[in-house]
């Protein structure tokens, strides 16, 4: 009969951001554990998590494992008998292993030959009596973020048990029944105040909440149902997304109770909805108000302190303006609501009295003069103080503006402004204290200087973008008139971070990105990719122009430079691929070397291949491509002379297909229809095909061998200017 | 309640869980993990409870006195518990009703905070105590002191002393805090603060030069002065000639007279002598009685 199983890890508080990932890993993990331990469930193994636990249940597990069979091969049969039919020693040690007379063998018959065999057959355990062992795998199976020993180890011979914090208490159950299951504690520790944690059949519930007995006491639980009910009796809501929907609810009843609503912010700019779910077992939320005084500050000041600082979410009135009022979710059902939100109100009033101490004073020294303070601020130890690389990237963000994009000198003239002032607000009080906004600081402060919008926003705004996607902040309408001057500065701030590091010799590991490189990287692909739609620049850009341009500072030897074209490559691959292209046409359109490599006209390549996903002639011509390749690699050059060989009609008409597919084809992809062009491509078929179907290109004949190599080689260095084809064929 | 009865009652409650109640270190350190009670004791297996009140002095945080929030000097409440018992979460929540602090009333949270100090080559997993929004105390797990692996794992519990006492007497302005007897935290150490903050930004009669050199001498000679002890074997005072550059290194990075690189290789500097002196703590059959 199949039966309920029931884990419970008791925690303490595991860190909110982990909880997503680690309920999803307990499942996955004790699915993995069952599977192996021959254990059949016929429904999906259900997780949850609170920030005390981590819960799974079975709800239908079979009682006993399956049956094991096995076949173990033996000698094979000429070595185990003796000519006169005795069983050789080989044979008999084999039978001994198992305890069995030779006899009991039996013959296995495989392509290499006849071997003896046993066949192991074993009967399935009662569950109950694997549990220990599945459990044991299971609490090894997860893996944290940042993990702690708390002197804690199995019995399993594996040493230290490290987890995300101290485990508490372990509830495991199979029908109701508690599963023998220790976890020691290290000798040294051991004591009358820490001890083994033995599996029961207890829970607990909140620590400060309970409807009956004393809150925080041990629970006794009978089964999953049971379970559920009786934690929320004792105010743990088990299920995340009741938590999660429960808070929304408060939180909109709340804001309108305030005459307002909760900011779009918090949905736009932050984790936050995503986050307290995970930080509370049994939310309630309660709405205070700060000092009207305060809304003089910068909205991204007081919105960054209330969510970023204190958790609390910003309400605005209808206009979408911010009130003078937030809301703080808070695990617990208050007996007297007031009481926190008085508290909660000191707390952000102190936080915002701060914020305007440091508005007030960064406003009496401009930008410009904090230039020189920046000399005292390192950026790398490798790569100098942030007023060595302000000057670096204003340098730099004016030939992206000017040589690159081919903008005015006025244009380039403020790209440089900006990439001169952009760090500067790393010397401010408030950048200091509220470090999320660096870049934003620097922005508003320059707009209170008068900067104009072309220089301040281009400021405010050259961290981003953080993602990969086509609407990643910033949009255009956003930048307004800065988005020219905006793409250089960042473009700048991100290729000199990068490649400076290269230059030094450093590279990111798959652990180690102190500076965030790859984000770099990918912030870079990303303007690049999309610079038309973002800034109006339609000029062609050479990733790898830009790159030498951000290395002209320093050294750039041929060994850092490989490294930063296998990195940057990846970059390319990894944003076309977060965008849903099909990986083989990425591999057809991102060359290996990027000399001449324009991120825009790949992407273009790129639509252009997904629409035409089917067309059976590219793929055929695609197919034959690769033949192409394969024949032309030691090809003579090309020229009207050795064509002038060719006399087989199919080779003729390849010849003339391909001369006036060219121009077609070229054309096209100068305009950037790379549709055009990959239709003109997928025109060349039939020729290709009768050509290689009718003719011989490996002929006798050297002079004609030359000739039709030469034809293919054409055809080749033809496709080759739009994309290797060959790759969209190949496999997986 | 005044600040001296919080310090009071921490003290009673500690004391009646098994702690010994130590004193200050008396020198100038920047939070309580530097007193040995805490650097040495967590080494090795030795089982240590201690609690004491310990001064602790950030240069750059000095603001003349003039921020409700914010000080030169501040006095944490420092709980060692080794090894950590599995009540921990329970007891520290004990001690905070015995101060007042009710929290059914409230809402209390254990939010990720985890600890790490690279002058002392130390880290720990734990969290920060949200009190209604306020942080209120620093919860860690060591895992390692001067680059060695703790066994047994001990556990830290630092009182923000000035932030629970504000919350408790309802107050915004720290120097507004009765200290006891109706004397205000002000009257006790509002002229100090103005003073040790002039000294800090190196606001001295003195050219900013001359007062680096100096402070760039003491840090040589004290740090010289501890290699020489720990060559000597002699672990304690070792330990104390190295905090005494930690501070002074504070003081020359608050002030403004050392430059970038320069600063990094004055952390790196301490760290190589703190670790130095951590090992050989361990290394030591004397400092450590039992085990090892």
């Amino acid at each position: 009969m199949d039966r309920e199983l029931l884990i419970e890890i008791g925690c303490e508080e595991i860190p909110a951001g982990w909880l997503p990932g680690l309920t999803a890993q307990l499942a996955r993990h004790l699915d993995a554990r069952l599977k192996e331990a021959r254990l059949t469930t016929d429904a999906p193994t259900e997780s949850y998590s609170t920030p005390r636990r981590l819960t799974a249940r079975v709800v239908k597990l079979a009682e006993r494992q399956t049956d094991f069979e096995e076949l173990m091969t033996g000698p094979p049969l000429t070595a185990a008998y003796k000519p006169g039919g005795e069983p050789t020693s080989a044979a008999v040690g084999f039978a001994r292993k198992y305890g069995v007379d030779v006899t009991a063998l039996e013959k296995h018959e495989t392509p290499k030959g006849t071997y003896l065999a046993y066949r192991v057959h074993q009967r399935g355990k009662a569950t109950v009596d694997v549990l220990a062992e599945v459990m044991g795998g299971l609490l090894r199976d997860l893996t944290f973020p940042k993990q702690m020993r708390w002197d804690a180890h199995l019995e399993d011979g594996r040493g230290d048990l490290v987890f995300a914090r101290p485990i508490r208490w372990l509830v495991l159950m199979y029908g109701g029944r508690v599963v023998p299951f220790v976890i020691r504690r290290t000798e040294t520790a051991q004591g009358s105040n820490v001890q083994d944690i033995r599996s029961g059949s207890q829970t607990y519930g909140h620590r400060f909440l309970t409807t009956s007995g004393r809150a925080g006491r041990a629970i006794k639980i009978k089964t999953f149902d049971d379970y559920q009910a009786r934690l929320l009796e004792n105010f743990v809501i088990l299920d995340r997304a009741e938590r999660e929907s429960r808070i929304r609810r408060e939180l909109e009843t709340h804001a309108r109770r305030m005459g307002g609503r909760v900011s779009g912010l918090v949905a736009a700019h932050s984790s936050l909805l995503q986050e307290v779910p995970d930080l509370v077992e049994y939310p309630s939320v309660v709405g205070g108000h700060f000092p009207v005084e305060f809304l003089q500050l910068p909205e991204e000041v007081l919105t960054t302190t209330m969510i970023h600082h204190q958790h609390y979410f910003p309400v605005v009135d209808e206009k979408g303006e911010l009130k003078p009022a937030f809301l703080a979710v808070t695990n617990t059902q208050p007996e007297k609501p007031e009481i926190i939100a008085r508290n909660a109100e000191r707390v952000l009033t102190a936080r915002l009295r701060d914020a305007r101490f440091f508005w007030d004073a960064d406003r009496k020294v401009t930008l410009e003069s904090r230039i020189d303070r920046l000399s005292t601020i390192l950026f790398h130890k490798k790569l100098g103080t942030y007023r060595e690389k302000a000057e670096r990237v204003a340098a730099l963000a004016r030939w992206i503006a000017k040589t690159a994009f081919g903008q005015s000198d006025e244009v380039a003239h403020h790209a440089e402004r900006a990439g001169r002032l952009c760090k500067a607000d790393l010397s401010t009080d408030m950048v200091r204290e509220l470090t999320e906004l660096q870049g934003t600081m620097g922005g508003i402060y320059a707009r209170e200087e008068g900067e104009p919008e072309t220089v301040w926003k281009a400021i405010y705004f050259h961290y981003l973008p953080i993602g990969v996607e086509a609407d990643a902040p910033p949009s255009r309408q956003q930048l307004g008139a800065a988005s020219v001057t905006w793409a250089a500065v960042s473009l700048a701030d991100k290729l000199d971070s990068m490649i400076g590091m290269f230059a030094a010799g450093e590279r990111p590991t798959g652990s180690r990105d102190p500076l965030g490189l790859r984000r770099q990287a990918q912030g870079a692909v990303k303007i690049l990719a999309d610079l038309p739609e973002l800034t109006g620049v339609t000029a062609r850009i050479a990733l790898w122009g830009l790159v030498m341009q951000a290395a002209s500072p320093w050294g750039f030897p041929a060994e850092a430079q490989q490294v930063a074209r296998m990195f940057v490559r990846e970059r390319v691959i990894y944003l076309f691929e977060q965008r849903g292209f099909d990986v083989r046409n990425i591999r057809a359109v991102v060359p290996l070397a990027l000399e001449r490599f324009d991120i825009v006209e790949a992407r273009k390549k790129l639509e252009a291949l997904a629409q035409l996903g089917g067309s059976e002639a590219l793929r055929g011509v695609a197919t034959l491509f690769k033949r192409v390749k394969n024949i032309t690699r030691d090809a003579p050059p090309v020229s009207a002379d050795i064509l002038a060989h060719l006399k087989e009609p199919a080779e003729v008409t390849l010849r003339s297909e391909l001369e006036s597919r060219a121009p077609e084809i070229r054309n096209a992809a100068a305009r950037g229809e790379y549709r055009e062009a990959f239709a003109a491509i997928a025109a060349l078929q039939p020729a290709t095909a009768k050509f290689f179907d009718d003719v011989l290109v490996m002929t006798e004949d050297e002079q004609l061998r030359h000739a039709r190599l030469a034809l293919v080689a054409a055809l080749r260095d033809l496709i080759l200017e739009i994309a290797d084809i060959s790759e969209i064929v190949a496999e997986g | 309640m005044t600040f001296q009865d919080l310090i009071l009652k921490l003290s009673a409650f500690w004391a009646s869980h098994g702690c010994l109640l130590q004193q200050p270190l008396d020198l100038e350190v920047g939070a309580g993990t530097s007193h040995p009670e805490t650097l040495f004791r967590v080494l090795g297996p030795k089982p240590w409870s201690v609690a004491y009140v310990q001064p602790s002095r950030r240069p750059d945080d000095g603001r003349f006195g003039q921020n409700p929030n914010r000080l030169f000097k501040h006095h944490q409440y420092q709980v060692i518990l080794k090894p950590s018992p599995d009540d921990v979460q329970q007891l520290y929540l004990d001690s905070l009703e015995a101060c007042g602090i009710n929290p059914r009333q409230h809402d209390i949270r254990f939010e990720e905070d985890n600890w790490e100090s690279p002058t002392l080559g130390a880290w720990g997993i734990g969290w920060q105590v949200m009190l209604d929004g306020l942080e209120i105390t620093q919860f860690t797990y060591f895992q390692q002191v001067g680059g060695i692996d703790l066994q047994p794992i001990s556990c830290e519990i630092t009182y923000g002393l000035e932030r629970i006492a504000m919350f408790l007497q309802r107050v915004d302005n720290v120097f507004d805090l009765e200290w006891g007897g109706g004397v205000k935290y002000g009257e006790v150490r509002l002229q100090e603060e103005i003073d040790q903050s002039k000294y800090a930004f190196g606001q001295v009669d003195m050219p900013a030069e001359a007062f680096a050199r100096l402070h760039r001498d003491l840090f040589d000679q004290y740090y010289g002065l501890s290699e020489r002890l720990l060559a000597s074997g002699l672990i304690w005072p070792a330990l104390e000639h190295c905090l005494k550059c930690s501070h002074l290194f504070n003081i020359l990075d608050s002030s403004g007279s050392i430059g970038v690189t320069e600063r990094t290789a004055y952390i790196l500097r301490v760290r190589q002598l703190a670790v130095r002196i951590a090992r050989a703590y361990v290394e030591d059959p004397l400092a450590v009685p039992e085990g090892l």
